[in-house]
């Protein structure tokens, strides 16, 4: 909440050390932890009765951050005006200050906040492509990025690159996935062949957590090889990881790191954060949708885009303040979260006879589940049926994905055929086991009814 | 001003918005029994989260959005938490649409197509400044062409004309505007002069960025006979940056001619921030090329559906037009209603003050629309930007009275001359005591011997 609080532990977030960075992280209250029913009453927005387990779509948001937003939003529909110029930029500068000392970045200046992912993209390749369009980058260098980036992003590669004259190299993320070597191989082979036409790879795009199929990246060795092959920018699309992995952006060093505050990190749709290493010294960063506050740095012109409702970029201080009323903070949080769903997707792999997507160390609250191949997943439209089905008929939200067989020697089977079909489980604090035999059951109950996909009902 | 009737839609457009067969919520006339139009308390109700102790004289810049539209987005937003993925599947797209549609009735645009839902204004000529952009960069322009945009053009859009035209190598050219201003002749022939010196040079004059009603000084512009003359002088493109038009002045799509048009639904159409409207006048060649700059995976399927979709972010501003129409046909003449009498007000209100104070109006009263500007007395010593703005904090600050002042640079040889105004508004909300106060302010200032130079002590 924007009040003054002796105890507030938010100055703490604003005043810490560079070097005790983590310490707005590890400040669990001297009071009790949040009790279960205090969790269950957070999330009593919640539609009840239904399995959640997509937290990884559009994330969530506990009612006591909600609150303190509409208490900022109630003082800005008081007075406006006087909002606008007291206490919109200073709540804007305390946020970015909250967040540079939680992903351990050197300067608030290199901390912008913007809408969501999509958004930082497009501000990212908006100057990538004026590199090539003006140049710096010649006709016959490429960029790099991995088939299954998010399509939003793909779309705005090619919106941004592909007219300006560069092109893209994509790398297939080996799936199901057993080991990070599998992905630096066909990463740096990538590489190899970005060079095919006698240029260089200008620019990298990799996931830290991809989206579909879900797997954590090895981003700082693939950044590692990145600099080694003389890559001059990296951008991170961590859309996923604040709140599920631990981000530290010196540590992974690349040039862009954004990452969705709503998804893992309890923020209301929608806000992001998009860290540059070393702002100053990028010119052409600029936020597509100028205002007055254009020239000033990308920060200050995200912090400006024309009259909108602010609110969910104000309330990071009072995240924190949510965050550290649980055991061990985010930190906590984030374990839990991802020994809870390695523990579910084992379980349901076991009930299904199926197996993970990726192994434990390569998930965070995330994991991927192979589906029992009599469901017969033969297309997209399947894969979502059966989503539909399960929301519609039993009050499941789980997403599904489709990935066509390879005709190598590692499709994955069990014992009736051939594992064409995922489900991708979440687990955050709202989540109970419960959530994940319903699931269980749903799919069993699918199959001794004897249907398959394409014969489920979605209406 | 005023052409109700015939258009090429299959349903007689009316200033009162009929139930169009194709929107289910309420869009009704206004019942014609007095009894059943809002109250002044239940107009005081629907406003009772402003501030008491300010005189809110300022709608123009940020807007206002009564209660039961804020419950309306509150529901929506609930609904979206609640269950995101099922409000993302099946609910968003059809809730924009039926936005949209609306919008489309109550601009007189031909097709729900030409209508797409962006932030705001600022983000709607970033859109059209972009594509502006990407022309010079792919040759359909050449080095040197002319956009031309007056010079009262909202700060946000001239730093955006920097940043795509000028920069990707166009010409800028501002048309100067006299302030104040006695006639719409005085802006024509500005605007022509304007038009002449583009022209001269050989190189086309590609796009001219108008301004509706013009933020400060603020002033109706004659946007339509202003199309006419680009249309006369071969001008190829018109944008119409209306920001504040909607619910304030006469928006019509096919009177007005442009073939972009953009207007803030957030500061006159009671709806919370933010949310507006950009058009985009269908061709038979097809529509301009107008890509959102925040690529989602919509990319290519035409500006309105792109702007509906451009990554997880809260819609709710966008979906609640239905609640705000609602909102405002509860009054007496609808939106139309409204416009009249806040206009008669602010016209009332500018002339009593500028009586009182012993100055004049900034503009005749057919070129204001609910705002005017009103000239503050020459004793109160504003000599610059600075002054304006400390004079407006100390309004605030001291008086509790809300609004923006203007600092209008002396002409040459000009002695003596009023050079600080004040842009009232008036909205449903406000009361002849706001103005009242905001008069015995400035009063009691220049009893005082105030001047702005005291502020920088």
């Amino acid at each position: 909440m924007p009040q003054d609080d002796d105890e507030d532990p938010r100055n703490g977030a604003v005043e810490a050390n560079d070097h005790a960075h983590q310490s707005p992280l590890k400040k669990p209250r001297l009071t009790r932890p949040i009790s279960e029913p205090d969790i269950l009453q957070e999330f009593s927005h919640h539609q009840q009765g239904f399995a959640r387990i997509n937290n990884g779509s559009f994330g969530s948001c506990p009612r006591s951050v909600l609150s303190a937003q509409n208490t900022w939003h109630l003082r800005f529909l008081q007075q406006p005006d006087e909002f606008f110029f007291n206490s919109l930029r200073k709540g804007i500068l305390e946020s970015r200050a909250a967040v540079k000392a939680l992903i351990n970045a050197d300067d608030v200046d290199d901390v912008s906040l913007v809408d969501n992912a999509t958004t930082a993209a497009a501000i990212v390749l908006q100057q990538v492509g004026r590199q090539f369009a003006d140049g710096s980058f010649r006709k016959n260098d490429a960029v790099i990025m991995f088939h299954c980036a998010f399509p939003a992003v793909k779309k705005s590669i090619g919106a941004y690159i592909g007219p300006a004259g560069g092109s893209v190299v994509e790398v297939r993320l080996p799936f199901p996935v057993r080991s990070n070597e599998e992905i630096i191989a066909e990463f740096k082979k990538g590489l190899e062949r970005g060079k095919i036409n006698g240029g260089r790879v200008r620019f990298a795009m990799i996931d830290h957590i991809t989206s579909m199929p879900s797997v954590v990246l090895p981003v700082r060795e693939l950044i590692r090889v990145c600099r080694e092959e003389g890559v001059d920018q990296v951008f991170v699309d961590g859309a996923h990881s604040i709140g599920s992995v631990p981000v530290d952006v010196k540590e992974i060093d690349a040039d862009f790191y954004v990452s969705n505050l709503y998804k893992w990190f309890f923020a209301p749709p929608a806000v992001a954060f998009l860290h540059c290493k070393n702002s100053k010294g990028l010119v052409d960063l600029h936020h597509p949708v100028v205002s007055q506050e254009y020239g000033k740095g990308l920060a200050l012109e995200s912090s400006w885009v024309g009259n909108r409702d602010y609110t969910p970029q104000l309330v990071v201080p009072s995240i924190l303040e949510f965050v550290n009323r649980f055991e061990g903070g985010i930190k906590g949080i984030m374990k839990r979260n991802h020994d809870g769903v390695v523990k579910m997707g084992t379980m349901l792999a076991e009930s299904w006879g199926t197996m993970l997507g990726s192994p434990p160390e390569m998930c965070a609250s995330m994991i991927m589940v192979g589906l029992p191949s009599r469901l017969c997943v033969t297309s997209d439209d399947d894969a979502m049926s059966l989503r539909t089905h399960l929301r519609v008929y039993h009050r499941i939200e789980v997403p599904t994905y489709y990935q066509a067989l390879r005709n190598e020697d590692r499709d994955p089977k069990d014992k009736d055929g051939f594992i064409t079909g995922y489900v991708r489980i979440s687990r955050q604090i709202y989540n109970t086991d419960e959530d994940y035999h319903r699931l269980k059951n749903a799919i069993n109950q699918i199959l001794e009814d004897g249907k398959i996909c394409s014969m489920l009902p979605v209406e | 001003m005023d052409s109700p009737t015939t258009n090429n839609h299959n349903h007689i457009h009316t200033h009162h918005l009929n139930g169009a067969s194709t929107i289910s919520q309420p869009s009704k006339k206004p019942k014609l029994l007095s009894s059943s139009f809002i109250t002044p308390a239940e107009i005081h109700e629907e406003f009772s989260h402003h501030d008491p102790s300010v005189a809110r004289i300022n709608n123009g810049s940020f807007g206002c959005c009564p209660a039961s539209v804020i419950a309306a987005q509150h529901r929506s937003q609930l609904h979206y938490l609640r269950q995101p993925d099922n409000f993302y599947f099946n609910e968003l797209k059809k809730g924009i649409l039926q936005s949209r549609t609306i919008i489309k009735d109550l601009v007189n645009a031909k097709h729900v197509d030409e209508i797409s839902i962006v932030d705001n204004a600022t983000t709607a000529a970033a859109i059209v400044l972009q594509h502006t952009a990407w022309s010079f960069h792919e040759g359909t322009f050449q080095k040197g062409d002319v956009v031309l945009m007056l010079h009262y053009a909202y700060g946000a859009v001239k730093k955006s004309m920097e940043a795509y035209v000028t920069r990707a190598g166009g010409h800028v050219i501002e048309v100067p505007l006299p302030f104040p201003v006695a006639s719409n002749e005085e802006i024509v022939r500005e605007f022509r002069k304007a038009l002449e010196r583009g022209k001269s040079e050989g190189k086309r004059i590609r796009l001219a960025v108008i301004d509706h009603v013009t933020s400060m000084p603020c002033v109706v512009i004659p946007v339509k006979e202003l199309v006419q003359i680009c249309r006369e002088e071969g001008v190829e493109k018109v944008f119409i940056d209306a920001a504040h038009s909607i619910g304030c002045v006469d928006v019509d799509m096919e009177e007005i001619g442009a073939d972009f048009y953009t207007s803030n639904l957030h500061k006159w159409f009671f709806c919370p921030p933010s949310i507006a409207f950009l058009y985009t006048r269908k061709t038979p060649k097809g529509g301009s090329e107008l890509h959102h700059p925040v690529v989602s995976h919509e990319y290519g399927n035409g500006l309105a559906v792109e702007s509906a979709w451009i990554g997880t972010r809260d819609y709710s501003a966008q979906l609640v037009v239905p609640a705000a129409l609602e909102f405002v046909n509860r009054f007496q003449g609808g939106i139309e209603g409204i416009k009249k009498r806040n206009h008669d007000a602010v016209v009332e209100m500018g002339e009593m003050l500028a009586q009182s104070w012993g100055t004049h109006l900034g503009s005749p009263p057919d070129m204001c629309g609910s705002m005017i500007m009103v000239g503050l007395p020459t004793s109160l010593g504003i000599a610059c930007d600075d002054d304006a703005l400390g004079l407006r904090v100390h309004l605030r600050e001291q008086f509790g009275v809300e609004v923006p002042i203007y600092y209008r640079p002396p002409r040459d040889g000009e002695v003596g001359c009023v050079t600080g105004y004040a842009r009232i508004s008036h909205q449903v909300y406000n009361k002849v005591d706001d103005y009242h106060k905001f008069r015995d302010a400035v009063n009691q200032l220049v009893n005082n011997g105030f001047t702005c130079a005291l502020l920088s002590g």
